[in-house]
């Protein structure tokens, strides 16, 4: 099958800084991608725009770029052979089901953010596309941005892991399981299912630190450049955690255990006012640790982007999905047991 | 903990006294060390000053706090026992340190190193002469006292007939003669002496390093900053990489600075290094985005060239051929990013130096956690993780660089014909 040449991009809200100007911009201007700069200049890009958000600075990209607008859904969708559909939330499954009624037959989807927030409509999305022999794949930067030190998914039995983040629910919860659950799939052993997903708050959360958790998350936290309190003030670089201070510290803290089928617990603090990076840390059985920080470089370019680009662009040239299509669907299960779990 | 005895003292100076003065390139003798494991080591750390994030303040609250390390908050086995700090302005954090801590600041540098007594009573000693308010001279310098206060500790050294290792934050001085000095003076004394700057040991994304004897052919540094300041981390940046190539380091031959469009006329003139500066740029985070309403945009050489107002490019030429070039694109880029050239088989191959740097991106300067560390393992070990000569021709660079800036035309240096070999494993922070 010859790769595809023009791409779709389906998009609920367009302006700077959104996870739709990013994308959009680096497959018109190009991106950097292995020390060099990339130019995807064979693609003719299309564009449909959801009526009534602001629109000037998609005005200004047709423009300056052979951008071609259209004004539904299923034209933009019926033009393309291969789609990239953005979001203004984390998921709008209603409209993912319009963009794979009109995508062609066999082409590559991807959707930024989560396929749904609920298992039930992430499974009809996956049907829905399989039906049509649609490629679908789903996630954000998170999965696959760099990680300091850079860690590559452990091929071993894993007892814990923990993600330390921050943002409002839903949002944090998403980039989390983005975060993390890349680098849970390839253990081995044992039934992949969730089992169990239990929320922690105030007093109860802070319990979970007192656990067998504490080193992981102690690890975690290592890894993080932005302690909050004291090292703003000052500078000092702090053992927020020896010493006790991230009850003071934690604006509204709320924490997602994990029980897997297998034996794997994995632990999610959203701890706003402690940090401001993604941190994780992973244990295999042997009792030895992975950790990492998750890094989003700096605004205004914020080259995870980049990378996410290049994974699509991977996507569509080879039509083949860049992970499992199970990940979209753990996702969206998990979101839809953290909001009947709240 | 190693220490040494006043007869190995007296046996390794003698030794370097034979071996005649400094020859650049000679083998740094190691120290006839001897462990004493029975107490912590005790550090001492000579500051210009130590107010939120200066270079002193990052070094202090790493041996007082603790830093992030290897998957837990690791606290340096060995403890800050005195300082000596030369300059206390309103924002002083020394004292609130001290006395938080119970570390005391002596008035002179013989006193932190003795903690008051007749003979030197700490087991290595920290000089962080970066920031403070010291004057500049015609040529834009800053004139930092770490020679002297190098020398005050050295006079400690002397008179107590035992030396222990030493780390000098950046480079060594803004004189040829004293940088040589200094390592005359660590080769007399037999200690080891670390210096320099975090470039070379923090994050690289990717993380590329070479293998060593590389076929490497040239190398790009692409940064910002000022002249003597940050061009120094520049030249650190590649340094880390080009000292690695084929054959080691031998030296540089001469060096040619310019400013402005001026920078673009050379870059025109030499296409393979231009390339490499795209290749470093491809490697940028923080790439200007010029064009109105766009965050981000794919430079070219005529972008390049409008925006070169108020660019300074340094280009080295090393003694066997090699060729260093370190561009400061201010307005351009706030981060650092290496490319080289590989012979090889033929192919570039690129990385940024990442430097999680507060207050904008993070609120703790980490890139001086690799960097503190390697400080501990040089007092634990007694052994240097890189070789002096390494800084002593990054400062020599930089200060021929600042002086080709100064006279509008290049600079020939045969005094700096500094030959030393990398370590063959690697030092930069990749765990």
């Amino acid at each position: 099958m010859a790769p595809p040449r023009n791409i779709a991009f389906i998009l609920e809200e367009f302006g700077a800084d959104t996870p739709a100007q990013h994308l959009l911009d680096r497959f018109l201007i190009g991106y950097p991608r292995d020390g060099e700069f990339h130019r995807p200049d064979d693609w003719q890009v299309h564009v449909w725009l959801a009526l009534g958000v602001p629109d000037q600075e998609l005005f200004r990209r047709t423009q300056d770029f052979p951008l071609e607008r259209h004004q539904t859904v299923e034209s933009a969708a019926a033009a393309a052979d291969a789609i990239v559909f953005v979001p203004r939330q984390i998921a709008a499954p209603e409209l993912l089901e319009s963009v794979l009624q009109s995508a062609a037959k066999d082409s590559p989807v991807f959707a930024h953010g989560a396929l749904a927030e609920t298992a039930e409509e992430a499974s009809r999305l996956a049907a829905q596309a399989a039906e049509r022999n649609i490629l679908l794949a789903a996630g954000t930067p998170l999965s696959v941005t760099w990680r300091l030190p850079e860690i590559a998914p452990p091929a071993a039995a894993l007892t814990d892991a923990v993600i330390v983040a921050q943002g409002p629910f839903p949002l944090a919860e998403l980039h989390a399981l983005d975060g993390l659950l890349p680098l849970l799939e390839r253990r081995t052993g044992g039934d992949r299912a969730v089992r169990r997903v239990q929320h922690f708050k105030g007093a109860r959360l802070w319990g979970l630190v007192d656990g067998p958790r504490r080193r992981l998350l102690a690890a975690a936290l290592s890894c993080s450049d932005s302690p909050q309190g004291d090292p703003v003030r000052d500078g000092r670089t702090q053992d927020l955690l020896g010493l006790n201070l991230l009850p003071k510290l934690a604006a509204n803290p709320r924490a997602w255990q994990i029980d897997h089928a297998d034996g794997l617990r994995s632990t999610i603090f959203v701890l706003d006012g402690v940090v401001a990076d993604f941190n994780l840390a992973i244990k295999r059985t042997d009792g030895s640790l992975l950790y990492a920080q998750l890094f989003r470089p700096p605004p205004p370019q914020r080259h995870e982007f980049s990378r996410l680009a290049a994974t699509i662009e991977q996507f569509f040239r080879e039509r083949r999905p860049p992970w499992s299509p199970d990940r979209a669907l753990l996702t969206s299960k998990l979101l839809g047991m953290f909001a009947a779990a709240q | 903990m190693i220490r040494r005895t006043r007869r190995q003292f007296l046996a390794s100076a003698a030794a370097a006294g034979c071996a005649a003065t400094f020859l650049p390139g000679c083998a740094q003798p190691h120290p006839p060390l001897s462990p004493t494991p029975s107490r912590r080591p005790r550090v001492a750390i000579i500051a210009t000053v130590v107010r939120k994030y200066s270079h002193a303040q990052h070094f202090v609250d790493r041996f007082l706090e603790g830093y992030g390390w290897h998957g837990e908050h690791h606290h340096p086995p060995m403890d800050l026992v005195s300082m000596y700090v030369d300059q206390f302005p309103r924002n002083d954090l020394a004292r609130e340190r001290s006395a938080r801590h119970h570390v005391p600041i002596y008035p002179t540098i013989a006193e932190a190193l003795t903690l008051g007594g007749s003979k030197l009573a700490v087991d290595g000693v920290l000089i962080i002469g970066e920031h403070g308010n010291y004057p500049k001279n015609d040529k834009g310098q800053t004139l930092y006292p770490r020679y002297k206060f190098f020398k005050e500790v050295v006079a400690v050294f002397d008179s107590s007939g035992r030396s222990v290792p030493v780390f000098n934050d950046k480079h060594l001085s803004t004189d040829w003669d004293q940088c040589v000095e200094m390592v005359q003076d660590s080769r007399r004394l037999g200690f080891p002496f670390m210096a320099g700057s975090s470039l070379p040991v923090t994050w690289r994304l990717p993380a590329l390093e070479f293998a060593p004897d590389t076929p490497l052919r040239e190398s790009v540094c692409v940064c910002y900053g000022g002249i003597d300041s940050y061009d120094f981390h520049g030249i650190e940046t590649a340094q880390c990489m080009s000292e690695r190539r084929a054959g080691g380091e031998v030296g540089i031959k001469s060096v040619l600075s310019r400013r402005g469009p001026a920078v673009c006329d050379l870059l025109d003139q030499h296409p393979t290094t231009r390339r490499l500066v795209f290749a470093a740029l491809s490697r940028s985070s923080t790439l200007a985005p010029t064009r109105p309403g766009y965050t981000g945009w794919m430079p070219d050489p005529d972008w390049l060239r409008q925006n070169s107002k108020g660019f300074v490019a340094y280009f080295i030429e090393h003694r066997d051929g090699f060729r260093t070039t370190v561009l400061l694109l201010n307005g351009l880029v706030f981060d650092f990013t290496y490319a080289g050239s590989i012979a090889r088989p033929r192919q570039t191959a690129s990385c940024q130096m990442y430097l999680p740097m507060p207050p904008g991106r993070t609120t703790l300067a980490d890139f001086f956690n690799p960097l503190v560390n390697h400080v501990e393992q040089m007092i634990l070990s007694g052994v240097a993780p890189y070789p002096i000569e390494r800084t002593l021709l990054t400062s020599g660079m930089t200060l021929a660089a600042v002086e080709s800036l100064h006279r509008g035309q290049a600079v020939e240096t045969p005094q700096m014909a500094v030959t030393y070999n990398a370590p063959r494993h690697s030092t930069f922070w990749n765990a």
